[in-house]
């Protein structure tokens, strides 16, 4: 629940950043990333767990539709690390396949959301005038909703799955990133380089992708993994409050809502899956301080 | 001032019309109509002409947007479609559960968050990382913690095992003991993601006024710590605790959705949910423009409080 607050150190921080990491991706490559303490420790939280959900289908646990009566409300042990639930499915086996979705929530929003953001962005920021005020005043209006309630309104309208948890998620982030995207894009106008390349009658369209986007890519990607922390956290609450990802198919949110009504017998079913959202938010955090250290030169440890 | 009030507050009006607007169309293109979507499979051909008919969706598109817009501006939101119940009655009954539980928050972050942030700048100001890293590193945890799951994981320990609060039971504002207790652990919950990060902002804001050359001089003429601290420091960082204390509204709204329906209090977030679960979308979209309202009225106050408390910004 950190999206209105947590994005917005990164959009004051935001311009410098991009000017300082000018044509700065390939600092990436150099290990900068790769070398930073906080990418380390996200990469040792979320590898294993991406790993046993690459790998789930071969592990020694049931499926995770599988019901099994004989093994009801069954608590943590070795065969059933994280228990049962009433109808005897493993717990573990649905956290991991939920994991799954988080994951493809995640990812799909961060892409969708950025993509949108960066197309807009740039046409608001580039061009001003009649194109800035028409997209500004929508975002605006965007921005009057407190996020995760305009993703249930949009959940309301459009209906519950997937691809629609997707989809409202991404178009209640899109007003930020276009909001950020346009910040990153005035500071660049502005710039030498910029007025080099306009001197000698550069096409806007080659200067916007040569020149405008490329250095933008940087904090977008920052901001990209914050969304994707928190389009996870959306999800799982929606899928929590019934309205996003519905049973049977297992989603962190509906396995915890699940075991709700079961909290005082059979705690496992709520708590332990809960554990793993939180670390998969912890580790993209951890991500994107990641890319940002290894992006800005004045943050070297 | 006075001006960039009025400014700001033709700016609000504008983004409220395109708020209500932009709900009003978006349940538009709704597949089918908001009549059939309402009744689900319950009812079809006549009956659900005469839904059609009482919700006034045979009538132009236009003329629907203007009798809607007559409709907010008099207060009058039309009834829920499952108990006729005029919608206004519903939710001005369910705003003081809401904001009771939002402004109790507010208040328990603050006493909180500002001595802990205080702390943890004091502590990083001084290379004593230890404890600073102690309290930034918990509110981070606590920050990313979904609200849903820390309610449940409180519900489970100070509720059903520790049995300090009840875990349901009716509310009413009569018993007004009854009643604190009743939302004491909503409120907990709440806080605890709130104070992470007005924790975190106070540390920063306290930290950067401590490397101020005033503070150096202040402590250089031989203040003692403490009003070195009060004086200059906790006072010029006011500004941004502010700003986050309003900012943070936001977020406090979506975590009351969540506790009032973990909890059952009977918020306007709750009758969001029913609503939408009962497909009553004369109540969903009037919540959802009374959220979008309050949290711009909230933005508002802000801003114009933010102006005011800083002799820098001239109009």
């Amino acid at each position: 629940m950190t999206q209105d607050t947590t994005n917005v150190p990164n959009r004051a921080e935001a311009p410098g950043l991009a000017i300082r990491a000018a044509g700065g991706l390939h600092r990436m490559g150099q290990g900068r990333f790769l070398a930073n303490r906080k990418t380390r420790l996200a990469l040792v939280i979320l590898v294993p767990i991406l790993a046993l959900t690459a790998f789930a289908p071969l592990l020694p646990l049931q499926g995770p539709l599988e019901t099994n009566l004989g093994a009801m409300m069954q608590p943590p042990s070795l065969e059933h690390p994280f228990g049962t639930d009433r109808m005897g499915r493993d717990i573990l086996a649905r956290t991991l396949a939920g994991v799954q979705i988080s994951l493809l929530v995640g990812l799909s929003v961060a892409v969708l959301a950025m993509v949108a953001g960066i197309v807009l962005g740039t046409l608001a920021g580039f061009f001003g005038g009649f194109v800035d005020r028409a997209v500004m005043s929508i975002v605006d209006i965007f921005l009057a909703f407190p996020s995760l309630l305009l993703a249930i309104g949009l959940v309301a309208v459009m209906g519950t799955g997937v691809i629609p948890v997707i989809m409202a998620i991404a178009l209640a982030d899109v007003p930020r990133f276009i909001r950020l995207q346009r910040s990153l894009v005035l500071s660049l106008r502005s710039r030498a380089f910029i007025d080099a390349a306009r001197t000698v009658d550069a096409p806007q369209a080659w200067l916007m992708r040569r020149h405008i986007v490329p250095n933008t890519v940087a904090p977008m990607l920052v901001a990209a993994s914050i969304a994707a922390a928190n389009a996870i956290l959306v999800e799982a609450s929606l899928s929590f409050l019934g309205l996003g990802i519905m049973p049977p198919v297992p989603s962190l949110g509906n396995i915890i809502r699940d075991g709700q009504t079961y909290l005082e017998q059979a705690w496992w079913i709520s708590t332990l899956p809960g554990l793993v959202i939180l670390a998969i938010a912890i580790s993209f955090h951890f991500l994107s301080d990641g890319v940002r250290e290894a992006l800005d030169p004045r943050s070297r440890q | 001032m006075i001006d960039y009030s009025l400014k700001k507050f033709v700016q609000l009006l504008i983004t409220v019309l395109g708020v209500v607007t932009l709900v009003f169309f978006t349940l538009r293109f709704i597949p089918g109509d908001a009549a059939s979507a309402m009744a689900g499979d319950a009812i079809s051909g006549e009956a659900l002409e005469l839904l059609r008919e009482q919700m006034g969706l045979n009538t132009p598109l236009i003329a629907q947007y203007f009798s809607y817009l007559r409709g907010l501006v008099t207060f009058d939101f039309g009834v829920t479609i499952t108990t006729q119940l005029p919608v206004s009655d519903l939710i001005l009954r369910a705003v003081p559960v809401t904001l009771s539980i939002a402004v109790l928050t507010i208040l328990l972050t603050v006493t909180l968050a500002i001595p802990l942030g205080t702390l943890a700048a004091l502590m990083a100001h001084r290379g004593q990382s230890g404890l600073d890293n102690a309290i930034t590193g918990t509110a981070m945890v606590l920050d990313l913690m979904p609200s849903f799951w820390t309610a449940l994981v409180f519900l489970l320990i100070f509720s059903l095992t520790l049995g300090w609060f009840p875990a349901s039971g009716s509310v009413s504002f009569d018993n007004p003991m009854e009643y604190l207790k009743r939302i004491a652990l909503p409120v907990l919950v709440l806080s605890v993601t709130q104070v992470a990060t007005m924790a975190r902002i106070t540390r920063t804001a306290v930290l950067e006024v401590l490397s101020e050359d005033y503070v150096r001089t202040a402590r250089a003429m031989g203040w003692s710590e403490m009003r070195v601290l009060f004086r200059h420091a906790l006072k010029n960082a006011a500004l941004p605790i502010v700003t986050v204390i309003g900012l943070s509204f936001g977020n406090l709204l979506n975590g009351t959705v969540i506790v009032e329906f973990i909890f059952t209090l009977p918020g306007i977030g709750n009758l969001l949910i029913n609503g939408i679960n009962s497909r009553d979308y004369q109540m969903v979209q009037t919540l959802i423009v009374f959220y979008a309202l309050l949290f711009v009225i909230i933005n508002f106050a802000t801003d114009i409080v933010y102006r005011a408390l800083d002799p820098r910004v001239r109009f």
